[in-house]
């Protein structure tokens, strides 16, 4: 087998093999395919190795597609379990950076092409190409100490290796869901913003990941391992102050050093009282309307105004900055789908409003039992007509919402401020119109009032003795 | 939180007011505090000015060794003499240098002042509104004025303001007036900032006047070419950078039905700007959508082949960048022209307030070459009519002035070789070999050399047998223009408030590099080819490339083996191997315009009345470099002084030595490299970066490496270092076939070292230039300049040292 140097650089990550320049493809649509990093101890991994099982990509028929599976051992000193879905997420870009050879997807859904250039280049085995993988990764994640790749292209045993890996995955995902704050002890800090907003400092947990969406708790884990003094930071979780609302000591203190004092306390779980900073990058806002006392989202693809009057940007030009702006929040996608997401806020009862597609987007994390009440724009394009509509789906917030995590009544729902004539007057002659034979979803719909406002009338029409 | 209250206004959020029922209204007052510096003087950014000019060396390159501005002159200023007004050689370049910015500046001032009366005349005045997706929607606009414009009538304040700025610095050129290069050079900067403010009031203004897209990433792709131009019709042509006439043509054709029996095409900017007019989401004042219906015949530098082939019937002139023979040269092929701004009136008589019918009559009779009418209704209907009416009587002219065969044959016969054409040829064509080769029959090295001529005619002058050579390069290439035919996407104005949040993360993790921002015209040798070959290098690289005017046009001319041009083969956003047309030569203030928003949206900073701090922010943070691939004009001077200033280096190519100065940093000086650590105070030594401000390089490999490199920043993380590194060594290794000689002093952490050259380069970091390493946790233990530190707050300037709550 020649020693064939290959192009490696960042450049070539977004090449696309073209059907012309096809030589052979992996996986994708027309055949199985798989990727799977797994932590081994240090004594079962020959470095640098690459086996192949199967056929050798010369003996492939050029244009044709096969089924593909690649596994990665990984060892050292550092490594765990944990970061296997770190490590294997890095394939996609440290693959991509060969020139002639395309990536797309992850795990089980991987689709690789490689290109003609790789054959002209003198390229026959597999081994070419995934030899200097090992070089990328080490020099990439340093606490990889040892690595050995094993390239699948055998059909049967693709179709075995799958289903093992089917159950990594599983097991993986698991793990992850069901990971939360009170099961580790150590958060993650980052201050990779800091680079273009200096006092912005972000706290990772596994039920707050990080609001830009591109670091979780395994992420941030991963990266202290490779520097613990870096921008990804330990943070000693200590006990909580607040369980509910997630005010940490360590994290005060954490907020009052990156941040050169600007702040000193940070919350993790709620929107109102030093909510968590919001840099500038956050995938989407989380807006308080307190005419309803609930809570709206929108993403950064939503071109429209929010029942506020107030589209993203302009909510978001507010925000920002590495700055603590109550009533306004950044929050990556990710935090949706959290058990912990504004528990403190009451959650997703609090939840009054979503742009459209953020709320398919992650429709998976939203409570059931509120997801038929929480308005979109097809519903709601102002606040009239949210009210309305909270009021039509007795949402939470009409009567007042009781927080999950607790079970204790944070919101009084809605009260009239100010009992004016006209609402008073409107009141009589719906009672006269009923003959005071009240009904409540017509109290509703005809004079936009709950039932305790209504109830609020009818004392305020008694003390002045109208009514009796 | 009070939250049953019947009002309630947000910290920090004091101009948005939301009471129950609605939103109710959005107070009139800027709730942002005005900085130390709205409608900077002459001498009010000074010392900001001069730290740029100390660090960046000031090397000038005079095109004459005297001063003849004076009587008193010529004064010969070589070999530290001095005038006899006292002046030296540096101060009488520097002089040189604020006019040229002054020049440039007041082009595109002027453009601004005549756009604000023409629209506030033709529209009245109209709220100056962005849309949703653009808060910040006039970012160079409030960062020097310190107000935000609510309706047209507000931005004259800006060019009163501007006036007023030019008028003192023209003063200050006056001889017995400054004489300290530094200050000339402080005020060809404060001239360059003035020159983005003018090109923002000329861009917003005609973006909300005729609706063009407001940050449309899927700006349609248009036609590009002089084979879009079609035979059949009458042919109007609209030449120059400003649209008033241009679009009172195509309102007319459209009004009147006519657009079956005429097309419009435009050249250099003003093509831009017709293709934008009616294409965006906001007030509608002009027919929607007709942005689509002219034609972008081509960029300036394609002018004079253009004219020569015959396809114009008349040509509308409005201002900047018009070749001053265009008379003549239209003269002589019965192509009538109509001046339609006072900047540009080329001696013809002035008949704004005669009948149109007259008018039309004298041209398509050819009673007169020419006309001025300054009006520019009057002008677009005149246009169209002529065009139309003037074809059928051009067709006898037209075969006239087309080379025939025997005429291409005689002219070659005629020559020399004497070569004197090759001497004067910019782009040093060998035009003998050229005619050699067609005496043997063979078009083909004529047909090649067609995009490198720039079509500045200096061959014929020269040409001691009188051979028109441009006429031998039209009819050598006479099929290929009348075909040519490209695509290319409509200017899409500035970048969306959400397309920089979305970059936010990318930036920070460094799979976006930088801001690579392609600048003016490439009339210069290959300088199509060159401009095209650079932008895709930087899109392939997945940096956020922008482009405008002529170069967006001229790099419209190649397409990859798919036979797409690199319109269609990249999406149109502010993003990652995306690349962008902002629009014309005054949509440049867009990209100024993102760099401001970057630090308004990422570190919120206050930017109103605010420039230096901006200007500090961008130079210590934002990863951007611009480049100017064969500009000629005063006004990529202004633009490249007013981006220096606002702390965006720029890349040259080597004509731009006709500029007459460069700022270049010195790597070696380490003195020179010293910031504040805005944390605590303490100064701090950094690595170069950037290492220049003006910079020209030899070659496109040359000025690809150094853009690379000029894309570094001290605050870079080092995720973003290493991206950035990765690329400039890339770059290098592609083109020079070795990595730089100064790669390692941009080396601070081992996280810091491109993946691909981890290895190789810690050994050389250890043998080459004696850095101890700790191979074993693979560290450094000394060698770097300084400690990568993430949370380094580095600036220039003393009042941003934080002090704590």
């Amino acid at each position: 087998m020649a020693d064939v140097k290959l192009d490696i650089s960042p450049m070539y990550e977004g090449e696309r093999i073209r059907k012309d320049d096809l030589w052979v493809e992996l996986g994708g649509p027309k055949a199985d395919g798989f990727e799977l990093s797994l932590a081994t101890p240090m004594d079962q991994i020959v470095d640098g190795r690459v086996t192949v099982i199967g056929p050798d990509l010369k003996d492939i028929k050029e244009g044709s597609t096969i089924p593909f599976g690649m596994i990665f051992k990984v060892g050292g000193e550092k490594i765990e379990k944990d970061l296997e879905s770190i490590i294997e997420r890095r394939n996609h870009a440290l693959l991509s950076y060969i020139s002639g050879l395309m990536h797309l997807n992850q795990r089980y859904d991987i689709w690789m092409r490689i290109g003609k250039s790789l054959q002209k280049k003198g390229v026959t085995s597999w081994v070419q190409i995934f030899t200097p993988v090992v070089d990328l990764y080490k020099a990439e994640m340093p606490f990889i100490e040892k690595m050995e790749i094993t390239i699948i292209t055998d059909p049967a045993r693709v179709k075995t290796e799958l289903a093992n890996a089917m159950a990594v995955y599983k097991t993986r995902d698991a793990r992850a869901k069901g990971l939360h704050d009170e099961d580790v002890d150590v958060f993650y800090g980052c201050t990779l913003c800091q680079a273009f907003a200096p006092t912005s400092a972000c706290v990772v947990t596994p039920d707050r990941p990080s609001l830009c969406g591109a670091i979780t708790w395994f992420d941030g884990r991963a990266a202290a391992k490779v520097d613990p003094e870096g921008p990804q930071f330990p943070i000693p979780k200590g006990t909580a102050v607040d369980a509910v609302t997630g005010e940490y000591e360590a994290i005060n203190d954490m907020a009052a050093k990156r941040s050169g004092g600007e702040y000193s306390v940070m919350k993790l779980y709620t929107f109102f009282d030093a909510p968590h900073t919001s840099c500038g990058c956050f995938e989407t806002i989380g807006f308080f309307m307190p005419e309803v006392d609930g809570i709206g989202l929108a993403d950064r693809d939503f071109k429209g105004a929010t029942p506020n009057g107030l589209p993203f940007s302009t909510m978001a030009g507010q925000t920002g900055g590495g700055k603590q702006v109550v009533g306004f929040l950044g929050m990556g996608i990710l935090y949706y789908f959290s058990p912990k997401f504004l528990q403190a806020d009451g959650g997703w009862r609090r939840i009054v409003w979503m742009s459209k597609g953020l709320k398919e987007r992650v429709k998976a994390g939203i409570d059931e039992d509120m997801m038929a009440k929480i308005a979109t724009e097809d519903d709601a394009k102002d606040i009239a007509a949210l009210k309305a509509f909270l009021l039509k789906v007795d949402h939470p917030v009409v009567n007042g919402v009781t927080r999950k995590v607790d079970n204790k009544k944070i919101t009084e729902g809605w009260k009239l401020e100010d009992i004016s004539d006209e609402i008073k007057e409107k009141v009589m002659a719906y009672i006269e119109k009923t003959g005071g034979d009240i009904n409540i979803d017509t109290v509703k719909s005809e004079l936009a009032l709950t039932e305790g406002q209504f109830m609020q009338v009818v004392e305020a029409l008694q003390a002045d003795g109208v009514l009796e | 939180m009070a939250t049953n209250q019947g009002s309630f206004s947000v910290e920090d959020m004091k101009n948005v007011q939301i009471n129950i029922g609605a939103v109710v209204k959005e107070a009139d007052e800027w709730d942002q505090e005005m900085g130390p510096f709205p409608k900077p003087g002459v001498a009010t950014l000074r010392s900001w000015d001069h730290m740029i000019a100390n660090r960046y060396k000031i090397m000038y390159t005079p095109a004459d060794d005297t001063c003849t501005l004076c009587t008193y002159g010529p004064c010969d200023l070589t070999g530290n003499k001095r005038g006899a007004c006292g002046i030296d050689q540096a101060g009488a370049c520097g002089k040189i240098v604020l006019i040229a910015c002054l020049m440039g500046c007041c082009a595109h001032a002027a453009h601004g002042r005549h756009l604000y009366h023409w629209c506030m005349d033709k529209f009245g005045d109209m709220k100056f509104d962005m849309g949703d997706e653009i808060l910040v929607d006039s970012p160079l606009y409030q960062t020097i004025m310190g107000s935000k414009p609510k309706t047209f009538k507000d931005f004259n304040e800006g060019l009163y303001y501007l006036e007023e700025e030019v008028v003192q610095l023209l003063a200050a050129t006056h001889t017995g007036q400054e004489s300290a290069f530094i200050d000339f050079e402080s005020k060809a900067l404060h001239a360059g900032m003035l020159d983005l403010l003018g090109m923002e009031i000329c861009d917003m203004l005609q973006i909300v006047a005729y609706d063009m897209p407001r940050g449309a990433a899927d700006a349609p792709l248009i036609e590009i070419g002089m084979g879009t131009l079609d035979q059949n019709k009458g042919v109007l042509i609209a030449y120059g950078h400003n649209l008033a006439a241009g679009a009172e043509a195509m309102i007319y054709a459209e009004n009147n039905n006519l657009w079956d029996k005429v097309d419009i095409g435009g050249v250099c900017c003003t093509a831009h700007d017709l293709n934008r007019i009616g294409l965006g989401n906001g007030e509608l004042k002009v027919p929607k959508g007709i942005g689509t219906k002219p034609k972008v015949a081509g960029a300036m530098g394609w002018w004079r082949k253009m004219i020569r082939s015959g396809v114009m019937d008349c040509v509308m002139v409005d201002e900047q960048c018009v070749f001053c023979d265009v008379l003549a040269d239209a003269e002589k092929r019965k192509i009538p022209v109509i001046a339609t701004t006072d900047k540009i009136m080329l001696g013809l008589p002035d008949r704004t307030n005669d009948p149109i019918d007259a008018i039309v009559d004298d041209l398509v009779n050819f009673k007169m070459p020419g006309v001025a009418v300054l009006d520019p209704t009057k002008a677009g209907e005149i246009g169209i009519r002529v065009a139309i009416a003037v074809k059928p009587k051009r067709a006898e002219a037209k075969i006239q002035n087309l080379l025939t065969e025997e005429q291409f044959q005689e002219g070659i016969k005629k020559c020399t070789t004497c070569n004197e054409c090759a001497f004067v040829c910019p782009p040093h064509i060998r035009i003998s070999s050229l005619i050699g080769d067609a005496m043997k029959g063979n078009l083909l090295s004529f047909s090649n050399m067609y995009e490198v001529c720039v079509g500045c005619g200096k061959c014929e002058q020269s040409c001691p047998q009188g051979i028109n050579i441009l006429d031998l390069f039209e009819y050598a290439n006479r099929q290929y223009i009348k075909t040519q035919k490209f695509k290319m996407r409509a200017g899409r104005g500035p970048a969306r408030d959400t397309e920089i949040r979305a970059v936010g993360a990318p930036i920070v993790l460094g799979t976006i590099p930088g801001v690579i921002a392609l600048v003016g015209c490439s009339n210069y040798p290959n300088g199509t080819k060159e401009c095209y070959d650079i932008a895709k290098e930087f899109v392939d690289r997945g940096y956020i490339v922008v482009t405008s005017g002529c170069m967006a046009m001229d790099m419209s001319l190649y397409t990859d083996v798919d036979g797409k041009t690199i319109w269609e083969q990249y999406p149109g956003g502010f993003d990652g191997r995306n690349i962008c047309n902002t629009g014309s030569c005054v949509s440049n203030a867009n990209i100024g315009d993102a760099a401001i928003k970057v630090a308004t949206i990422f570190a919120h900073r206050n930017h109103r009345g605010n420039f230096d701090d901006i200007a500090d922010y961008i130079l210590n943070k934002v990863g951007a470099c611009g480049v100017a691939w064969g500009a000629y004009s005063q006004k990529a001077a202004s633009i490249a002084t007013g981006c220096n200033r606002l702390g965006i280096p720029v890349v040259v190519q080597p004509h731009s030595v006709m500029y007459r100065r460069t700022f270049i940093g010195r790597a070696d000086k380490p003195e020179d490299w010293m910031v504040i650590d805005a944390r605590d105070g303490k100064m701090q030594q950094i690595e170069p970066a950037p290492e220049a401000m003006l910079y020209i390089a030899e070659t496109k490999e040359e000025a690809m490496v150094e853009m690379a490199k000029l894309c570094f920043r001290p605050s870079d993380n080092s995720i973003g270092r290493s991206i950035k590194l990765t690329h400039y060594c890339d770059i290098s290794m592609k083109y020079c076939g070795k990595l730089p000689d100064d790669w390692h002093i941009f080396v601070r952490d081992t996280k810091d070292l491109p993946l691909v050259y981890k290895d190789q380069m810690m050994k050389e970091l250890e043998s080459k230039h004696g850095w101890t390493i700790d191979w074993k946790n693979k560290k450094f233990i000394s060698g770097p300049l300084r400690p990568a530190d993430v949370s380094f707050d580095p600036t220039n300037l003393a009042r941003k040292i934080r002090t704590k709550k």
